[in-house]
């Protein structure tokens, strides 16, 4: 068993959910047909047992005691080879399912980060975790029934041939009986489905609910409010039961059909079996066998119910996973270079100059943001940088040297360092740095083991402040040639504020950096303000010189008080 | 994974509840298990005609097929029947006791301590009401009933072989030394196993969630690489994981495998010895060996089940944990005279020997709006907290009107004194469900003029529904700075004497904010106001400020006597507005 995942998943092919699944099939060749062979010798060893068993009765019948000794002891020989090529087909089995699925995850996520900054444009979120949380185990599970639904089909053949050859009738009743019996099923299907999903949204609402209150439960207990919500909880708790008892009613039918469909094939195959074994045609023990054989088949007969299930779900999920793969990014680049200095917008009218610290106060938050996003081109725009077209340079590496650090850039989940040290190479020295610049020291210190702490899932262990200091003391260590921070301190109190501001300057001295702002601490700090207003600039000077000069701009920052 | 802050309930908790569980319907059970019995009595009908059948045959007696099929058919037929009423009687069962079980859940979580839920967070807790309860879920629907079913029928196919031939269950024996061993040696692993594997399996489809919702982080930072090195370090993990388990089955799968047919070889072969000395009949060894193999079914479902019985009871454990969180308040009979609110000499910690408040005494009067302001982590949050009676002090005191908070029973406390914090949160549910929280018997005007206070009235009755417009998970997107206006609200509504607000407006556009501020202070004259805020229009506009640093009031008065004082606020509040101390009404120039 080779270990997974691969180094490299390969390019999927995304020409439609068939030729995805038919890609991870293929990827995987080797492992599938193995376990196919294990899977068919599995089954045939079970569809053995009866003929077996059949044997043993007539050497008991005979007593002869040598053939009883010869046939129970291959009886226990096809128990090892079925315990031997149960296991191994299991682990191909499993090997499979687990092969496709990460597979399924690697280019997901490949994808995922390939896409970028279009992702969340095109895409909810919820959308692709259903990938993570669903489809991979369909597609897993697609290739696991490959297994044993080739083996089923086997087993059913080979049976039917026995049963052929020992009496035409007998086989032709089971070659008829069998897919008669495995179609009579379908009527109660459809029921069943159809309450299975409606239990399920059900379920799904209540555990939103639930998660309702656990999110709510500080407000809950604060002010009250808990009995109606455990009232309303048991309302919907009792439907998801109603539900339930839905489902299992046309379920039950179908436990029920399991066993008398197959029920009345057993019964006619042992019947007719045993008027030919009165006539002398079969013996006692062939009579067994056939109640054996009828027994043994229901067994790939549900295999084969289950295969059309599992196939059509792995079609459904592999065509999501599709559709993900299929979206490109929005904004290419070119391969033009330059060698830096003013980045300019055009429409805007903002300039960053080299080396300089300026700010952006817009009217309205919007504004800011789209400038922001022109500037790091994550939207068309006329920008220049330095001399050349911003469009003409390749995206990597205007990422690299423009970063644009909003507040929904989401920390990840890591050890604390290595989540703020992102590029990695930097000094303990420079950490702390940018660690005092955003008056996020006394996070680390709070923390138990410091920087080598593990960062929960989106840093929700952080309150919405802290975060926005961790936050931009990863940008400071990213440390790139051009900084553009959207509104860096908006959730911080004001006396850290002004140290931020304050620090930041000094960090970020002889570098570039614009901060879109509104706070008067910090623009306050600034080397150069830019007013802007309906997306263009309007006023720009020195902050100071900017609140006498521009009633606007000074109602703006002081949020128009006194 | 998340950090696990809730008590587990101990073993002995847990079995005394499932205990308990299981007895509480003692009619519907039986029942069920009557219905199970009877459609194994049923099923084992059919070897033991099989056996007479070739007994009939090697007898050379006369032999009817319609009689045969008639025979085996009715049986069958009757047991399909007894299967439909048996899987249904305990789906009811189960459902009913699975409704009882989640509601009871969340009962206790309505319940917990309020320190409880401040220190919490939402992770664990959030964890248990979602996977532990479907893992429960899963427990009670298939693995109890599955588990029963098989012991029911397990039971009665020994029965009948004893019934066929006391005899021929001698080579039934073999089996049991390897079937207990092997599962033995499977169990003692396969819990941790598959604990280990599961959780492998969420940081892996967590990664993948985490990269799609940080993708555009991923972009700008360059984390491509980063992203893919955790990606595949992930199902590394969750890869590792699998083969421990996939080993632990290489092991038993074959050896239980081997436990099964066992028992069918030898009842075969000893019973054609039997026979050939005549100590049995060939119905007997026929029905014997078919019961053998028929054996195998319910032990095969019994052994598959029982480790998601494992699951089903830790997972229980941890819901019954929920229970054991003891209550953090021990209210006492005295009741306030007033209003007033004093805290004196107060001391607290979160962790031990690591006070962040230091002997602070502070006295607020009634009616009065006192902002708090500091830099972060100099413990406003944590004074606004005592002062709100969430948690009660180290050593010193805060009480209203004479009686300590931590004193006063919930429901009292409400009345007295609440908390609105940064963290809002919107209910699945209608607008006027969200505000009515706060006081059930509210009249729509009530509610308007709590809405009006908090400047949202527009935009509700703006809304196509206005205040029937379903909002939370599913409904309207409400942003956060909504979120906060209606949680203000919900307070103007629950109208306690005091309010500790702790920025309770960060979200909101500061332009709205101040205005917002305005106009709430306007519908909470005469109320105690407790404002930490980081904005300092909000100190500005208060009775008086005090400066909160290092877990200490560094200074209190008003904001002109603090300007004038010349301190730190002094410092901040000329940078704010960019002029060395200025007079806060002359007018900007």
């Amino acid at each position: 068993m080779r270990s997974l995942p691969q180094a490299d998943p390969g390019v999927p092919d995304i020409r439609g959910p068939l030729r995805y699944l038919w890609w991870n099939a293929r990827s995987q060749l080797p492992s599938l047909l193995a376990g196919i062979a294990f899977a068919i010798v599995w089954w045939l060893v079970q569809a053995l047992v009866p003929a077996v068993l059949g044997k043993g009765i007539d050497a008991v019948t005979a007593k002869d005691t040598g053939a009883l000794l010869t046939w129970s002891a291959i009886m226990l020989g096809l128990g090892l080879v079925q315990a031997g090529s149960g296991i191994m087909r299991h682990r191909m089995a499993v090997y499979n399912w687990l092969a496709a699925a990460y597979r399924t995850v690697q280019v997901t996520a490949r994808q995922a980060a390939r896409l970028g900054a279009t992702l969340p444009k095109r895409l909810s979120t919820g959308e692709v975790v259903s990938v993570g949380n669903s489809d991979i185990a369909h597609i897993g599970t697609a290739m696991d029934i490959l297994l044993r639904g080739t083996g089923a089909v086997v087993a059913i053949v080979t049976v039917t041939v026995i049963l052929l050859s020992t009496s035409l009738p007998l086989g032709l009743m089971v070659l008829i009986g069998v897919p008669v019996m495995a179609v009579a099923v379908g009527p109660l299907l459809k029921p069943l489905h159809r309450r299975q999903n409606l239990q399920r949204d059900l379920t799904g609402d209540l555990s939103t609910r639930s998660a309702d209150i656990v999110a709510g439960l500080r407000v809950l207990r604060g002010i009250g409010g808990e009995q109606v919500f455990a009232e309303r909880y048991r309302e919907e708790s009792q439907r998801v039961r109603h539900a339930g008892v839905g489902v299992a009613r046309v379920d039950s039918l179908l436990e029920g059909a399991q066993i008398l469909l197959p029920g009345i094939l057993i019964a006619t195959v042992t019947g007719v079996g045993a008027s030919f074994a009165v006539g002398g045609e079969i013996t006692v023990g062939q009579l067994v066998a056939f109640y054996g054989y009828a027994v043994f088949l229901i067994g790939p007969m549900r295999t084969l119910t289950e295969a059309a299930d599992k196939l059509t779900k792995g079609h459904v999920a592999a065509r999501r996973v599709v559709r993900i793969l299929s979206i490109e990014p929005e904004v290419s680049g070119g391969t033009g270079a330059s060698k830096g200095g003013v980045l300019r917008d055009s429409y805007s009218g903002v300039t960053v100059r080299p080396g300089v610290l300026t700010a952006v106060a817009a009217a309205t938050p919007e504004e800011a943001i789209t400038i922001a996003d022109r500037l790091g081109r994550y939207a068309d725009g006329d920008v220049t940088f330095g001399e050349a077209d911003l469009a003409t340079l390749p995206i990597a590496e205007i990422r690299s040297r423009i970063l644009v650090a909003d507040n929904g850039a989401r920390l990840f989940t890591g050890r604390l360092r290595d989540e703020l040290d992102v590029r990695g190479g930097a000094s303990d020295e420079q950490v702390r740095q940018a660690l005092h610049t955003a008056c996020a020291e006394d996070i680390v210190e709070a923390l138990p083991e410091g920087l080598d702490a593990e960062v929960a899932e989106a840093g929700r262990e952080f309150s919405g402040g802290q975060q926005q200091r961790l936050r931009l003391a990863r940008a400071l260590l990213f440390d790139p040639e051009v900084l553009v921070l959207v509104e860096p301190t908006s959730a911080v109190d004001a006396h850290s504020e002004a140290r931020i501001a304050d620090r930041l300057a000094k960090a970020r001295a002889g570098r570039t950096t614009l901060i879109c702002t509104t706070s008067p601490l910090v623009l306050d700090r600034t080397d150069h303000v830019i007013y802007v207003e309906d997306g263009r600039m309007v006023a720009e000077g020195a902050h100071r010189d900017l609140l006498v000069s521009s009633p606007r701009y000074a109602a703006t920052v002081t949020r128009g008080e006194d | 994974m998340a950090r696990e802050i809730l008590p587990v309930a101990d073993e002995r908790q847990v079995r005394a509840y499932a205990r308990r569980l299981t007895l509480r319907y003692p009619r519907q059970l039986t029942v069920a298990l009557v219905l199970h019995g009877l459609a194994a009595v049923a099923g084992l009908a059919v070897p033991w005609q099989l056996g007479a059948l070739v007994q009939t045959v090697r007898d050379g007696g006369e032999v009817s097929v319609g009689l045969v099929v008639l025979g085996i058919g009715g049986f069958l037929l009757l047991q399909s029947v007894l299967i439909r009423y048996a899987v249904l009687a305990s789906a009811r069962l189960g459902e009913k006791v699975l409704a009882e079980l989640r509601e009871e859940f969340v009962d206790r979580v309505l319940g917990l301590p309020l320190s409880t839920v401040e220190r919490a967070g939402a992770g664990d807790l959030i964890t248990r009401t979602t996977r532990d309860v479907d893992s429960l879920s899963r427990t009670v629907r298939h693995a109890v009933p599955e588990t029963l079913i098989a012991v029911v029928t397990f039971a009665i196919t020994i029965g009948a072989i004893v019934l066929v031939s006391p005899l021929l269950m001698l080579p039934m024996l073999i089996a049991g030394p390897i079937l207990w061993c092997a599962t033995r040696w499977y169990l003692n692993r396969a819990r941790d196993g598959y604990l280990r594997e599961n959780a492998a399996y969420a940081d892996m489809t967590e990664g993948l969630a985490e990269t799609v919702d940080g993708a555009r982080a991923i972009e700008a930072l360059g984390l491509h690489r980063r992203r893919e090195q955790r990606t595949d370090d992930d199902i590394r993990g969750s890869f590792g994981a699998e083969r421990y388990t996939l080993r632990l089955r290489t092991i038993w799968f074959p050896a239980v495998e081997l436990g099964y047919v066992l028992p069918v070889c030898a009842t075969l072969f000893v019973g054609g010895l039997f026979y050939t000395n005549g100590w049995v009949s060939l119905a007997q060894v026929t029905a014997a060996t078919l019961y053998a193999q028929q054996l195998i079914d319910p032990l095969d479902r019994f052994l598959m089940w029982i480790d998601e019985l494992q699951v089903g009871g830790a997972a229980l454990a941890r819901l019954l944990g929920v229970a054991n969180v003891p209550d953090d308040r021990a209210p006492s009979a005295t009741r306030p005279t007033g209003e007033l609110m004093e805290a004196d000499d107060v001391r607290y910690a979160y962790r031990e020997g690591r006070d962040v408040l230091h002997g602070v005494s502070l006295t607020v009067r009634p009616g009065e709006r006192l902002a708090m302001v500091g830099p972060s982590g100099a413990g406003k949050s944590t004074l606004g907290r005592l002062l709100a009676g969430i948690h009660g002090p180290r050593t010193g005191a805060v009480s209203v009107g004479g009686v300590p908070l931590v004193d006063l029973p919930l429901d009292e406390l409400r009345g007295h004194v609440a908390l609105v914090t940064q963290e809002h949160h919107v209910f699945k549910g209608t607008l006027r469900d969200n505000l009515l929280i706060a006081r059930p018997g509210a009249d729509d005007t009530a509610v308007r003029a709590a809405l009006d206070a908090v400047d949202s009235l527009d935009w509700v009755l703006g809304l196509p529904d206005g205040l029937d417009t379903v909002v939370g998970s599913g409904g309207l997107a409400v942003s956060p700075a909504q979120a906060q206006q209606l949680a203000l609200a919900r307070l103007v509504l629950a109208d306690p004497h005091t309010l500790v607000l702790d920025e309770a407006t960060s979200l909101i556009d500061p332009r709205v904010a101040r205005h917002l501020e305005r106009s709430l202070a306007a519908v909470l004259e005469g109320r105690t106001v407790i404002a930490i805020a980081h904005r300092l229009y909000t100190a500005h506009d208060a009775d008086r400020v005090a400066v909160v640093e290092d877990g200490r009031i560094s200074e209190l008065g008003s904001h002109d006597e603090l300007v004038a004082a010349g301190g730190s606020y002094a410092a901040l509040w000329s940078s704010w507005h960019g002029a060395p101390t200025r007079p806060p009404h002359e007018p900007v120039r």
